[in-house]
């Protein structure tokens, strides 16, 4: 870990101005990803501003603008405090699930939301500083695109990067249609759709985000909706807890009778971004809600899949986690 | 309590550490006794393995040890120092950081609180668990420098006095541990897993999570869930599990081993 | 004074529990030596070749570096004296990823590691073996094995009715014991102490006094709490020299932990092997033959292979036999013993073909155990001390509801989940060894105390205890009476906490030493005694203040007589995930038939730490190497995946009650080991009841069952 300069910023739009004014600094949030890849020397930050003590934690009722009625989640509660709400657990469980299917119970106190969705992606090419890899160090090669890729992308992956965006809570916000707050150094805010947050990796793989050096997460919104009754997270992994997905599925539908309404798919550990399953999503509005259908909107979503040498098995398994999402959303949470 | 230079230890004394703590002899004869020693001792004395002792320990145990290393520490060697005031199971601590500098580290190599361990230190293994204001939280991952006015509570802080706290008294009945490397962790963290139930906060693997939030009895299945950030690999799990019920149920939990044959 | 009630064999609950629990047990790097500096090792990113130079300006100027040690500044070490791995830093030639090539002393831990980002190496590459996919034909006969025939193997294959030839795989597994290895090390004018993890505390101090060109008495190993070792902290690593010779350069004490990333190439592994097993049988079920043909790999220089034909050579009556090991060097760091070594991986492959044997004859496959039951030791036509391995299968069977068991794949549905049951069984052999231990009495008036000091060691085995037990009842005193120091070369020599011999070669010297101390105080009261007094009660009838005596104890003259083993049969229930084809071992059962239990609660905590482990072998543990460059790709906790606690379902133990008269006088077998020989099996063998998969590749990860 290099040496840095520990800052403390007085509110939130200074915060934002000292980041815009240090290209080197960077947030410290929960750090338990930011830590994590200063020790292993793949973030090296010169000045660490902390923003943990901002008033940015708040979880409230969104009283008027286009998500009236929706909630909104500060950038920098914790992961467990938002699992934990009221507001949440009542309208919106699938993200309860989400945030509770990622890491631990210590992790899950100190992880913020905003911090969250900036967590950068497990790829132990990118971890380690001794692998090449096109993130961490532009024009070095992708280790893992002729290496072990098991854990990697099938869908929109280039070829400077085939790694895949690890947070859970993210999966849940995209089938949500969640929006990202943000604010930059001149106090100005601005909105992102959450799927247009992540950014695919292209031809540059060393941005994770369409967010600005300087701008700082203040708060996520999730629009009102009807979902609350059908909905299910599920996540498949190596071990039955404490680890990160091999393939996640966030599954939300509102039923017009015995028709679908709508529906909401999107897929965790399987792209560089949580992965929209839009296709999938349109082939099931107004059909009825039978595993037959689930399945040939699950098929038609994989179909356009590219798996690697080692992880041609989250073709399939991605088809059989989003019937069995379907499924226990429509149950209500049960098989 | 007040700085000691190197006392000087009665034979008697001497013996005790001897016999009770040969692994710290060497450095008692050098250094005199300090703050851990007397620690380690009045657990010991406390737990009543050793009565025969206890007069000689009585008399250790009164008299003032020497200072924390923390003050032959050179604020020479620190870049980027971060002035740090904070307590440290209930007593105010003051002291200047690396800013690069963990919670973890500081508590171990600062504080001279070497019970909770490093397993790890990147967020993978629960063995650094403490508690900073009321939670669980892992201390590797936590910059020592953020911590300023905060309360931590570490293993060394969960007992009362020479009173264990009931989930400790729980995990030697159960055998909640073999090497016991990980039970710092385990320990801090079951203790934040009682506070969270009775806040009614909801895990992965509780079934319903829309009901509104009041204390939760939690099933063995939700107790393995919401310890799995504290790996044992020893593999005490179904012990840990048992202590734990045992204390959040308050009932009695079996202990399960059969002879045949 | 009444004779009490006898303590050995009672479930005490841990003597050292307090500490534990309290956080002030101290483990290598918690003792709180004064003015220590930090170091901070680096290592090689190529596999093979050599360093033409390596630049340590900038992380010397760096600040707080008090020293960085390189093969050009590093003091001459003998490399012969019983450090395993090499990793010492005497030449520029790099054999393996991972080696280590040099260390950072600094002030401060966050100045040494941030100096060791520092360093610039110009390499010079050599071609690398890192692919066993490609290197495995090329396996050459191990220098410490021969093959092992009996009969002729061909011709009963060839000519049988029923038949299993199939191979099994098993990844390379990591001990992470979860206090990374550690030393720190202190000098005393020519005299060094190293505070280090050591399951051999002699053999620690031993290897180290000869590599660092010292004698025996110079080096004292202190290890009074192990975090873990599971064979990694038997032998002795680069690390524990490395810190005696940084702290002499620095002239400071000195303390070294590996981080967990460094684990994976600094002290051994579990190697990856192929197994070929084929069985033949008649219809009945009789065993007609039985080969097991193992390739691994292991280092560039030195050879060590784990032993999986073991349980081959003694589970079976059968007259045909062979078992073979081929070995091919590779830039990989030395494999070394780990827990259940060669006997949970060869288990594997012998009783998942088992099952496969059983289901192909429409047998149960307890039946088919049974069946083929030797009378004796098939190896050596000796008599077994003890061997339960019927009752173990007769009892677990009852205990576990294997009636339920279907014996066609796939009939057991509930919901999403489909159920199945295995079995497999184990063995390890039992060993005592030569140990020393001295025990002191002391009496206060009517208070008599005894210390026993011998240096043993403790990781978490309950040494501690069942030694106060043993002593407690030889002695005739409570066992709150009994003080026990161990792990501390200046104490008596002792046998290693390793292969399952630590208890016994432990319970043994100090029975032996506390029946010694009886004798001389019976001696010395110069009085005859109708019936035998105790130590304790002769201590205050004779008014002896203090006594103190040292037992040298050896296994019985006749123990080579008699084959000793432990044996279990292992018993899963698991359920599979039918969408995702995640598993879930819900419930384990192990019968064991371990000789004389001295403590149920220790026992079976160690029984059940074996199961999790081979759980773990079974489903979720495996370490990948990137074959590119020879690294592990899988080098934190967070991508090797030991089991977390929501893994483990309801596990349970069952002792068979054994009397074995021959082994050792105690009749204590060892259990360390036993528990993990035959899990990953009766896993694997329940997935395929459940799914009808069978998987021949460890570890069973969700994508094998799609
Ligand atoms: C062992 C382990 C297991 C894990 N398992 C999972 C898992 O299964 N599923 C899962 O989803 N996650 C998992 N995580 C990841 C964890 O959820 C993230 O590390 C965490 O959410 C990050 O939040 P933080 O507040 O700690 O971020 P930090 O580490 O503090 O910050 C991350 C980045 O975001 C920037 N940042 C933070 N807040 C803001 C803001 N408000 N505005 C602008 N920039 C900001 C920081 O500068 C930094 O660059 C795991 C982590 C670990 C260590
Ligand atoms: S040391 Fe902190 S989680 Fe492992
Ligand atoms: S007791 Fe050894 S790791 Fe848990």
């Amino acid at each position: 870990m290099r040496p840095f300069k520990y800052t403390n910023a007085k509110d939130v739009t200074a915060a934002a101005k000292m980041l815009a004014a240090n290209p080197d600094a960077k947030f410290l949030a929960g750090g338990t990803n930011l830590l994590d890849l200063m020790k292993e020397d793949v973030e090296q930050p010169n000045e660490l501003i902390d923003i943990t003590r901002l008033a940015l934690a708040d979880i409230k009722l969104i009283s008027s603008g286009t998500n009236k009625g929706g909630t909104s989640i500060g950038g920098l509660g914790k992961n467990t405090a938002a699992a934990n709400h009221p507001l949440i657990r009542q309208n919106y469980p699938l993200l309860t699930q989400a945030i509770l299917a990622g890491a631990s119970g210590q992790i899950r106190n100190m992880a913020t939301n905003g911090g969250n969705l900036l967590q950068r992606t497990r790829c132990s090419y990118f971890f380690d500083v001794a692998m090449p890899c096109n993130k961490r160090e532009p024009g070095s090669g992708c280790g893992a695109m002729e290496g072990i890729n098991r854990m990697h992308a099938i869908f929109g992956w280039s070829e400077k990067c085939v790694a895949v965006y690890p947070s859970d809570m993210a999966v849940a916000l995209a089938a949500l249609d969640a929006v990202v707050k943000v604010r930059n150094a001149s106090g100005q805010e601005r909105t992102i759709l959450l799927a247009d947050f992540h950014r695919l990796p292209g031809d540059t793989p060393e941005k994770d985000t369409n967010l600005s050096h300087g701008e700082i997460i203040t708060a996520i919104e999730l629009p009102k909706n009807n979902f609350a009754d059908k909905s299910y997270y599920l996540k498949v992994r190596d071990r039955a807890s404490y680890a990160f997905a091999l393939v996640s599925v966030a599954a939300a539908l509102e039923m017009n009778g015995n028709k679908i309404a709508q529906a909401r798919i999107a897929m965790g550990g399987v792209a560089h971004k949580p992965w929209r399953a839009f296709q999938a999503e349109k082939m099931l509005v107004g059909k009825e809600a039978t595993e037959a259908n689930f399945r040939l909107a699950a098929e038609a979503e994989m179909a356009d899949a590219k798996p690697l040498e080692h992880n041609k098995f989250k073709v399939e398994l991605g088809n059989r986690s989003i019937v069995l999402a379907l499924q226990m959303a429509i149950n209500g949470g049960k098989s | 309590m007040e700085e000691n230079e190197s006392p000087q230890l009665t034979k008697d004394e001497k013996k005790l550490f001897e016999d009770l703590m040969p692994e710290d002899l060497n450095e008692i004869l050098v250094h005199g006794v300090n703050r851990r020693h007397f620690l380690k001792l009045m657990t010991l004395a406390g737990g009543g393995m050793l009565a025969w002792q206890s007069a000689v320990a009585e008399q250790v145990l009164t008299r003032p040890f020497s200072a924390l290393t923390s003050s032959d520490f050179s604020p020479a060697n620190i870049e980027n120092g971060v002035n740090l005031s904070f307590k440290v199971n209930g007593a105010a601590k003051k002291l200047m950081v690396d800013s690069r500098m963990t919670l973890l580290d500081t508590l171990r190599e600062r504080l001279e609180l070497t019970g909770s361990k490093k397993g790890c230190d990147h967020g993978q293994c629960g063995a650094c668990t403490v508690i900073v204001d009321g939670r669980r939280v892992l201390s590797c991952l936590t910059l020592a420098a953020s911590c300023e006015g905060r309360s931590v509570k570490t293993i060394e802080g969960i007992a009362q006095g020479n009173e264990l706290h009931p989930i400790q008294s729980a995990f030697i009945k159960h055998d909640g541990f073999q090497c016991g490397f990980c039970t710092p962790g385990q320990i801090c963290s079951a203790v934040a897993v009682m506070d969270e139930a009775k806040n009614g906060e909801v895990s992965c693997v509780t079934e319903d999570v829309r009901q509104t939030a009041s204390p939760i009895k939690l099933s063995n299945e939700e107790i393995s869930e919401r310890m799995s950030g504290n790996l044992c690999r020893c593999g005490a799990y179904p012990n840990i599990v048992a202590a734990i019920q045992e204390v959040h149920s308050g009932k009695e939990v079996a202990q399960t081993w059969e002879f045949r044959g | 004074m009444q004779e009490k009630e006898k303590v050995t064999g009672t479930p005490v609950s841990r003597i050292d529990g307090i500490l534990k629990v309290t956080g002030k047990a101290d483990y290598s790097t918690d003792h709180p030596v004064k003015n220590v500096a930090y170091a901070v090792l680096f290592k090689s990113t190529i596999a093979a070749g050599r360093i033409k130079d390596i630049d340590t300006a900038a992380a010397e100027k760096s600040p707080g570096v008090l020293s960085v040690i390189t093969y050009k500044n590093a003091p001459k070490l003998n490399l012969k004296g019983g450090i395993r791995g090499g990793s010492m830093l005497q030449s520029p030639d790099v054999e393996f990823f991972g080696q280590h090539i040099g260390l950072v002393v600094a002030e401060t831990f966050e100045q040494a590691r941030h100096a060791a980002d520092l360093i610039v190496v110009d390499y010079e590459k050599k071609e690398a073996k890192t692919d066993f996919e490609k290197l495995h034909q090329q396996g050459a006969k191990p220098k410490d094995k021969e093959d092992e025939k009996r009969g002729d193997v061909k011709a009963a294959l060839d000519s049988a009715e029923f038949k299993v030839e199939e191979t099994y795989a098993t990844p390379i597994y990591h001990h992470h014991p979860l206090e990374p290895h550690a030393t720190i090390a202190e000098w005393q004018g020519e005299n060094v102490i190293l505070y280090n993890s050591s399951q051999i505390i002699n053999g620690a101090q031993n290897a180290a006094a000869s590599t660092l060109n010292l004698k025996p008495e110079n080096v004292r190993i202190i290890s009074p709490y192990i975090g873990g070792g599971f064979g990694s902290k038997g032998g002795q690593w680069g690390n524990l020299v490395l810190a005696a010779v940084a702290a002499k350069m620095v002239n400071r004490p000195v303390k070294l932990a590996l981080t967990r990333q460094q684990m994976v190439n600094s002290v051994g592994l579990r190697q990856r092997n192929y197994q070929k097993v084929a069985l033949s049988a008649t219809k009945d079920g009789k065993l007609a033959s039985l080969s097991h043909e193992i390739t691994t790999h292991s280092a560039i220089k030195e050879e060590f292979v784990e032993p999986c034909g073991d349980c081959s050579k003694v589970m079976y009556d059968v007259p045909n036999l062979l078992i073979s090991y081929r070995v091919v060097a590779m830039n990989m760091i030395l494999p070394t013993y780990t827990r259940g070594p060669g006997k949970s991986t060869g288990s594997f492959a012998l009783e998942s073909a088992m099952d496969e044997l059983a289901f192909k004859l429409n047998m149960d496959p307890i039946q088919l155990r049974i069946k083929n039951e030797p009378e004796r030791d098939p190896s050596n036509g000796k008599p077994w001390s003890s061997r339960t391995t019927v009752q173990c299968l007769q009892e677990g069977a009852k205990a576990f509801g294997w009636e339920k068991r279907k014996a066609q794949p796939r009939q057991n549905q509930l919901g999403n989940e489909l159920i199945g049951y295995g079995v497999a069984c184990g063995t390890y052999p039992a060993h005592q060894r030569p140990s020393s231990a001295i025990v002191k009495l002391k009496r206060d008036g009517e208070d008599v105390t005894a210390t026993i000091e011998l240096a043993a060691a403790d990781l978490g085995t309950g040494t501690y205890t069942i030694l106060a037990q043993t002593a407690a009842d030889s002695l005739d005193l409570p066992i709150d009476k009994i003080i026990v120091k161990i792990g501390d070369s200046d104490l008596p020599p002792a046998a290693g906490a390793v292969g399952s011999v630590g208890a016994t070669s432990y319970a043994n010297v100090v029975n032996d030493a506390c029946i010694k101390i009886t004798d001389e105080l019976i001696a010395r009261s110069g009085k005859q005694f109708f019936t035998r007094p105790t130590a304790a009660q002769l201590m205050v009838s004779e008014k002896v203040d203090n006594i103190q005596t040292r037992a040298d104890s050896k296994p019985p003259e006749n123990a080579e007589d008699y084959s000793s083993h432990s044996f279990n049969a292992n018993f899963a229930e698991v359920r599979v995930n039918i969408s995702t084809g995640m598993v879930k071992v819900s419930r384990f059962l192990a019968v064991t038939g371990a000789g004389k239990i001295l403590n149920p609660k220790t026992a079976r905590s160690q029984i059940i730490g074996g199961n999790v482990w081979g759980i773990g072998m079974a489903l979720t543990e495996e370490s990948v190497v990137d074959p590119r460059w020879g690294n592990f790709v899988t080098r934190s906790l967070g991508d090797y995946h030991v089991p977390a606690n929501l893994d483990i379902g309801t596990m349970e133990a069952i002792f068979i009650r054994e009397e074995d008269k021959f082994g050792n006088k105690l009749g204590v077998k060892g259990i360390g080991e036993v528990g993990i020989v035959g899990v990953a099996a009766a896993v694997a063998n329940a997935v395929f009841n459940a799914t009808g998969k069978r998987v021949r590749e460890l570890p069973i990860t969700p994508d094998k069952l799609l």
